[in-house]
């Protein structure tokens, strides 16, 4: 007998179909694009309802949160840097978390705010941008890809996705860095930095960025934002993930654990003082 | 967020072979924002007699200058050195006095009591309830992470020596999984003829 | 106050951290929470007295902070209470009533009452209206034979032959309602409180550790810390222990101590002439 006879549903398939509950649980299956809303009116404003318990407390969702991201466009291209801490309230829950999406071999995106969001909508892209390639038998501009994701987020716009992502990528027009969030912002833009610690990547960062560095150069301002962000903001840290988009696509130049960087960086500056004495 | 974790900080004290550490990180914060690393958490409180104070930063003093008063004037009346036991029993009713409003630090003791230098470790929570253990205590944001690196590292009888790499390192692995603490760490070997304070070399993000 | 002691403090609860605290909590800071001993403790009357028990689990939040705390506190020399709840408020009241009952005893030259005792501490928690969160089982033997009381948290109190509190109540209580009967021997009176505590710690996640027990008869006490290990913490099979030289450290300081040899000032007479 059965599991279906004993709980006394063998004609539930019949019935119902599974097929159709397939279609109705799980509609991200075959949509991508649309997320289970809760079944009740004016979704974006009674959603917040729904992290409350019975008693009125807020029930504690500690999706993982806090990064330090930064793109930056020079004359060599692009350069992503970003750092790898994933944590859930104040609980590091990775030191090794790769921050950088690889949706093509010309197009990057980076992660900040809620991992899992971030983590499914690129792949949603990375789906989409593939699509595209093989309807219009061109590879798709960074203009449009950014597009799509503004878009595809601003259909949840208030229901509590969280994401700040930077995409970066080589196309027809050349270089391009796009800044795309979920609250349907979309910008492009020659200097950014996102999340928790992009404050303080941001004062590293312009201070020495100029249009005429040298690769080696951007790499390494790059590298020593985000590194002076994970010294002073206690939600980034980890390894520092170095990318560049050239015109021949991006390269992964390379990973620096931060505490490495930390007593490299102290050496190089005692030594330093040490000559000027 | 609790009032507790506002500044960050981990703690531990442990009792080892005629010896107590106690450790603590370095880092003095504000919620997400590292402003310094090398702020003091733990007070030396007699020749054998060391208090942490994790928890509110601005608490940490205040408590630390409230005991540190009454202190010196047991010392200065009875014209001898508080014990950690008195010690304990002192800081806990001035934590207890503040029952309903109360202070924001969950205190750890470390010392050896005097003439016999047998260890004493205790720690409370914030009003005053004294705990104390024949092996280690813990305190501070990373408190969760610390019983289990305590629990598994933690053995009788160590020498200082010994006491000294356990502490350290259950410390450091503990402060590592805590976003809020960390940024270096000082360790406190506690023995008859000498105390050994060392900084440690940890990760600084 | 005294100008020259400023800080000596006035008796009594202070307050002055509570406007502070409120603002705290408004900004949206939770206040944290306090150890609570979330226990088993009983209470029973046989033959010659009464015996008390508890586990030895103190728990904060879902944390374990105490393996082995005493919960059996003492009163008086032939009085012991039991207590649950905020352990700070359970070992604070608990000693000052008992210090309370050595001045009464010695201003009244006879051994203190448990009915007295039972008084002092209802008294006390009702002037708190229940904010001071400690439920107690008050046993003793007096002049009038043996006394076993349970005080709650708002201050009202019950005699009652045998009883339980804390979160593990319901299991203890329901070990004594189907064995307890008057006039046990002491050798039974143990083992059903020895059961009785036992069934708080296994079925209770909030009680746990070791069992405690006291047994007070007329003139003796025999206060059994860690009578029984309910639950023996596994040996480690082999050591994690770190080797020397593991830690990387940056600077070293040794502060030698030296023994400070104590003298005593011998008082000399003040010069009259």
């Amino acid at each position: 007998m059965s599991l279906a006879d004993i709980c006394n549903i063998s004609d539930y398939d019949s019935n119902r179909g599974t097929k159709n509950d397939f279609h109705q649980m799980c509609t991200n299956f075959t949509s991508n694009m649309s997320l289970g809303v809760p079944p009740f009116a004016n979704a974006v404003a009674n959603i917040g309802n729904m992290a409350k318990d019975d008693s009125g407390r807020s029930i504690k969702i500690n999706f993982d949160h806090g990064t330090t991201t930064l793109g930056f466009m020079y004359k060599g291209g692009v350069v992503l840097a970003v750092d790898s801490r994933a944590t859930g309230g104040q609980f590091i829950g990775s030191q090794t978390m790769k921050k950088i999406v690889e949706i093509n071999d010309f197009l990057l995106g980076t992660l900040a705010g809620g991992a899992a969001d971030c983590v499914y909508w690129d792949r949603v892209l990375a789906k989409q941008c593939r699509m595209y390639e093989l309807r219009n038998r061109e590879r798709i501009s960074v203009a449009a890809a950014s597009k799509l994701m503004a878009n595809m987020v601003y259909n949840y716009k208030g229901m509590g996705l969280s994401m700040g992502m930077m995409l970066a990528g080589w196309d027809k027009r050349g270089p391009q860095l796009y800044y795309v969030d979920s609250d349907g912002t979309r910008t492009p833009g020659k200097v950014f930095s996102v999340g928790s610690g992009s404050i303080y990547a941001m004062g590293v960062l312009d201070s020495g960025y100029k249009w005429d560095l040298t690769d080696d150069e951007a790499y390494d301002l790059g590298r020593r934002s985000i590194y002076h962000a994970t010294h002073r903001d206690a939600y980034s840290g980890g390894i520092v993930r170095v990318y560049h988009m050239k015109e021949t696509g991006w390269v992964h130049i390379d990973n620096n654990d931060c505490n490495d960087l930390h007593y490299k960086y102290k050496a190089e500056k005692e030594d330093l003082e040490n000559t000027i004495i | 967020m609790s009032i507790l974790a506002y500044n960050g900080g981990a703690m531990v004290a442990m009792k080892g072979e005629n010896c107590v550490s106690i450790a603590t990180d370095r880092r003095f914060g504000i919620q997400a924002q590292t402003i310094a690393t090398n702020f003091e958490k733990v007070f030396q409180m007699g020749p054998h007699l060391y208090v942490g104070l994790p928890g509110l930063a601005t608490d940490t003093q205040t408590v630390m200058e409230k005991l540190r008063f009454r202190k010196n004037l047991y010392e200065l009346k009875e014209n001898r050195l508080m014990s950690p036991k008195v010690f304990a029993a002192m800081l806990s009713n001035l934590l207890y006095e503040k029952r309903f409003g109360p202070f924001f630090v969950e205190p750890v003791v470390a010392g050896l009591m005097p003439k016999t230098y047998e260890p004493y470790i205790c720690n409370m929570d914030l009003i005053g309830c004294i705990n104390p253990p024949n092996d280690f205590v813990v305190g501070g944001t990373a408190s969760a992470q610390l019983y289990g690196m305590c629990e598994a590292l933690w053995e009788p009888n160590l020498g200082p020596e010994d006491l000294f790499e356990t502490t350290s390192q259950a410390l450091i692995n503990a402060f590592d999984r805590d976003a809020i603490s960390g940024w270096g760490a000082t360790v406190y070997i506690i023995e008859k003829d000498k105390v050994t304070i060392k900084n440690l070399k940890t990760r600084m993000d | 106050m005294s100008v020259l002691c400023p800080e000596i403090p006035t008796p009594g609860f202070s307050f002055e951290n509570c406007k502070r605290n409120a603002v705290l909590e408004t900004k949206g800071f939770a206040l944290p929470k306090a150890v609570k001993t979330g226990t088993t403790i009983v209470g029973i009357t046989y033959k010659d007295g009464v015996i008390l028990g508890a586990d030895t689990r103190a728990t904060e939040d879902t944390t374990v902070a105490d393996k082995n705390s005493e919960k059996i506190h003492y009163l008086a020399p032939n009085m012991y209470c039991c207590g649950a709840g905020t352990a700070a408020d359970t070992e604070m009241t608990t000693q000052m009533i008992s210090s309370q009952l050595e001045l009464h005893k010695l201003y009244t030259n006879r051994v203190a009452r448990v009915c007295t005792a039972n008084q002092l501490l209802k008294q006390y928690l009702f002037r708190y209206q229940g904010y001071v969160g400690a439920a107690l089982i008050l046993g003793g033997v007096d002049v009038e034979g043996p006394h076993l009381y349970m005080i709650y948290p708002h201050g009202s109190s019950d005699k009652l032959p045998y009883g339980t509190m804390g979160s593990g109540s319901l299991a203890a209580i329901a070990v004594f309602e189907s064995r307890w009967r008057p006039d046990l021997e002491e050798q039974e009176g143990v083992q059903l409180v020895r059961d009785a505590i036992a069934a708080g710690i296994f079925n209770d996640l909030g009680s746990g550790s070791n069992i405690d027990l006291c047994v007070i008869r007329k003139g003796s006490v025999d206060y059994k810390r860690t009578f029984d290990e309910a639950n023996k913490k596994g040996v480690k099979q082999a050591s994690y222990r770190y080797p020397r030289g593991a830690t990387s450290v940056l600077s070293t300081r040794v502060v030698d101590i030296e023994e400070v040899a104590v003298q005593r000032i011998e008082p000399e007479r003040m010069e009259i002439a």
